[in-house]
């Protein structure tokens, strides 16, 4: 983030005062608000030019094969899509201050209101990958730890390996034909009806978003641990009698989050990109899909719309861990 | 066929008697239907508009097709039936169409149809600056009302596809001026005369449909409900057919029949379409100027060999540029077989003796599309041609080939009504087609006119015959290689009963029961 100071002048007369990085000082604050905001008009200006760079039209793929020149005009005038490129960014961005996304060229309705009733789906299946993410990394983690170079730890590290190596969307196929195909506990795909359906049909999606971060979590975790483990603390936990899985648990898994945890939030922005393709192995018509959908169809104001949500989510993740991290080790507050 | 000419031959000036009678579409119907059940359906393109003027989108088209219903439809086995029209007669001079409408139709609202609605309807898409198949009411000079159940149209000039051409979605009947509500009120719940009404719907989602109580066919339809989900992926499409979460899945891929057809819960079906995958070749570019390039292509590729290896079967190896299941499809027609000699021999009478390198574009995404051009490149190799492949996402590939920017291409091509003139005149009428010949500039000026004179005989003998001659002479000139006819895959549980697509895709789920 450097340069992202420039932004902010203090008033002259003002002293200075020192930096608290607890994440609640002012200057601390707003230099992060700054550099998010830089960051949403980098991206705005990004899928802008990328979108009208690339091949494909849009009136093209609205109205077929068939479409004479004379309709594609009336249709790319219909869409401003016949003005200066420049006009046309300053037309959007405008409207984007205005906290309007534009109409949908394929939709005719709001980018807002065709995203709006999909992104608690989205955000649910986050939710959900990062809760299996924690729930495997955890024990996993603690397993090879404490037992270091055993037959469990190099399990847990080969596991680690083919997981990285392997697509997600194999994963999915895998899960789908085990627990819905064969064993038929779960269903196929799709969202089902009533939050209780819901819930049950984001746990297969679910766990194959988190499968692609949870190796790279096991390994930070795990070498975060075995640091801990040889600090003095632990032996003096160890020596009041305490049993191993709360040492283990509590007192080192604790200590070691801190990389773990700034890990798994950058990473948030990983799964938030891998949901286009987990929705689309598992039928969920989240934004991931609206996303894949309307890059095909260049749907440039959906596209634009999603990709400026996205990127604003991301934004956000990001501040919120380092927030966080800091809560959970104060050395960072003073960094 | 025969009831297309049937059809043709009978509406010279007097009107057919007993024509109201609806032809089941019930092809694979067995035993008595049974009312109720929820239908799922899994689908591979999510609607995105039901409003049957401004879409070309396949899953736009097949879910309106079930609210919204034309003056005629296509049966599943491609000929016409008159269905919102009862029956019709023409002049003479084929100038005057009089369609009576077949009484005791009403709306989903309740109110009648009347031919002040055929009139709205049909006005509103031929004036239609936007529609995507808006030039095929053309000919169109004049609609008016004759009482309130006669629709008398008058015509620029003789055109014999006309009847088909008002079987098209996008000439569907909707109430006049929308019944009153806004033009985008009314698509978000549209009226329309079908077997079903809408019931719920996200965009780009999944979309409910209830029955219409007041259809006009008695019984129908057999379904409670139908649910519609977007399904993009096909390896889900099919689970979800094999697993009974979905009843009906579309677009499967050729890959899977052989794996399906042994599942016991599982019945696969291939209808056949109006459409055929074509290698079309650039004649802006020198090498396919020439005839003999074209012809030695033509030759060299293995089509049989390439509908086994990478349609697995489900496809028919390519001949005439007509699919055989269009009407005026000839069998007979010469085409130039795969022979490896006549390819040399054609070769070595080109400007290009010793062959040379080109490009060929294909869409990426599509594994079969790929296949063949991986099979052609090997093809093409034998007779020294070398071709490098290049791959583009679809709306890319879509823009590239229309700008003439490619040397080969592979893309389908589609008939959208059962009369053959859309194909003929879009794939070789370079002047007035539209397309200059499927953007292959081929200009054949007997074959044009041909195709002109081809539209306007109503002597279904001759047209046959004008149509036979159009694909020899297509066949001899070569501007592209028919590479295979492939069908519409579907899997359906086995409970489903009476579901059949028409050769154009369409399906109408009123005669769907479930066991």
């Amino acid at each position: 983030m450097a340069g992202l100071t420039l932004g902010l002048r203090l008033p002259a007369g003002r002293p200075r005062r020192p930096r608290r990085a607890t994440g609640g000082g002012w200057s601390y604050t707003a230099r992060r608000l700054l550099g998010a905001v830089l960051v949403l008009i980098g991206v705005t200006v990004a899928t802008f030019l990328l979108l009208h760079a690339a091949p494909g039209n849009p009136a093209e793929q609205v109205l077929g094969q068939r479409a004479t020149p004379a309709q594609l005009h009336a249709l790319e005038h219909q869409w401003g899509l016949d003005s200066s490129l420049a006009s046309q960014f300053w037309r959007y961005l405008k409207q984007v201050v205005h906290g309007d996304l534009g109409t949908s060229f394929v939709y005719g309705k709001h980018v807002t209101a065709l995203v709006g009733p999909r992104i608690g789906q989205t955000a649910l299946l986050v939710a959900v990958a990062v809760m299996f993410a924690i729930l495997i990394t955890i024990p996993l983690a603690a397993l090879a730890a404490s037992r270091r170079d055993s037959i469990a730890d190099q399990a847990v590290r080969g596991f680690s390996v083919l997981g990285l190596g392997l697509p997600s969307f194999w994963f999915g196929i895998v899960l789908i034909e085990i627990f819905a195909v064969n064993l038929k506990l779960l269903p196929v795909g799709g969202y089902g009806s009533g939050f209780g359906a819901h819930l049950e049909s984001l746990i297969l999606p679910g766990v194959t978003a988190a499968l692609a971060i949870v190796p790279l979590l096991i390994r930070s975790l795990r070498v975060g641990m075995l640091e801990v483990l040889d600090a003095d603390f632990v032996a003096a936990a160890r020596g009041n009698g305490l049993r191993e899985s709360r040492v283990l648990l509590v007192h080192v898994a604790r200590n070691a989050a801190v990389p773990t945890v700034t890990l798994l939030g950058l990473n948030i922005a990983y799964l938030l990109g891998s949901t286009v393709i987990v929705e689309n192995v598992f039928a969920l018509n989240g934004v991931g899909s609206l996303l894949l959908q309307s890059i095909q169809n260049r749907d440039f104001p959906t596209v634009q719309g999603i990709t400026l949500l996205l990127a604003a989510a991301v934004v956000v993740v990001n501040l919120c861990t380092d927030l966080l991290a800091a809560r959970l080790d104060p050395r960072i507050r003073l960094r | 066929m025969l009831g297309l000419s049937a059809l043709l031959a009978a509406c010279g000036s007097s009107s057919k008697s007993g024509s109201s009678s609806v032809s089941s579409s019930t092809s694979s119907a067995s035993g008595t239907p049974k009312k109720g059940g929820n239908l799922v359906f899994a689908r591979s393109v999510a609607p995105t508009t039901l409003d049957p003027a401004n879409t070309i989108i396949a899953g736009d088209i097949y879910t309106l097709n079930q609210i919204f219903e034309p003056l005629f439809i296509t049966n599943p086995d491609g000929t016409l039936a008159p269905w919102l029209a009862k029956s019709f007669t023409t002049s003479t001079d084929h100038l005057t169409w009089t369609f009576a409408l077949r009484p005791g139709v009403k709306f989903s609202d309740g109110k009648p149809l009347t031919a002040d609605d055929v009139v709205f309807s049909i006005k509103r898409e031929a004036a239609n600056t936007v529609g995507p198949l808006s030039f095929l009411d053309f000919a169109i000079k004049s609609v008016t009302a004759k009482g309130s159940s006669t629709v008398v149209m008058k015509l620029k000039t003789p055109w014999a596809p006309f009847e088909s051409d008002m079987s098209v979605f996008a000439n569907a009947i909707l109430p006049a001026n929308f019944g009153g509500k806004s033009e985008k009120a009314f698509f978000q719940s549209p009226v329309g005369t079908g077997a079903f009404t809408l019931s719920s719907w996200t965009p780009d989602s999944n979309l409910t449909l209830k029955p219409n109580p007041g259809y006009w066919q008695p019984g129908k339809p057999y379904v409670d409900s139908v649910a519609i989900n977007y399904v993009t992926d096909d390896n889900q499409r099919v689970l979800q057919v094999t697993s009974g979460q979905a009843q009906i899945a579309d677009s499967i891929p050729p890959a899977n029949v052989a794996s399906l057809k042994s599942n016991g819960a599982v019945n696969v079906s291939e209808f056949p379409a109006w459409q055929v995958d074509l290698l079309v070749f650039n004649e802006q570019v020198a090498y396919f100027k020439d005839v003999h390039v074209r012809r030695a292509i033509t030759y060299a590729i293995n089509r049989p060999g390439l509908v086994q290896a990478a349609s697995f079967g489900s496809s028919k190896p390519g001949g005439s540029f007509f699919p055989p299941s269009l009407e005026y499809y000839d069998a007979g027609t010469p085409v130039l077989a795969y022979s490896v000699a006549n390819a040399k021999a054609e070769l070595a009478k080109s400007a290009y003796p010793h062959g040379f390198s080109t490009k060929l574009l294909v869409s990426g995404g599509d594994q079969t599309y790929s296949e063949f051009a991986q099979i052609i490149q090997s093809d093409l190799a034998k007779i020294g041609i070398k071709v490098s492949i290049t791959t583009l996402d679809h709306a890319a590939f879509e823009s590239t080939f229309q700008k003439y920017d490619y040397d080969m291409f592979i893309d389908y091509a589609i008939n959208d009504i059962s009369d053959p003139d859309e194909m003929a005149s879009f794939e070789t009428d370079y002047k007035s087609g539209g397309s200059k010949s499927y953007w292959s500039s081929y200009d054949n000026p007997a074959v044009i006119s041909l195709v002109h004179e081809a539209e306007a005989e109503f002597d279904t003998t001759k047209r046959k015959a004008l149509y036979a001659k159009i694909q020899a002479q297509v066949a001899q000139d070569a501007p592209f290689v028919a590479l295979d006819y492939p069908p519409y895959i579907y899997a359906t549980s086995k409970k489903v009963n009476g579901f059949a697509v028409n050769p154009g895709g369409a399906y109408r789920l009123a005669d769907v029961w479930l066991d």
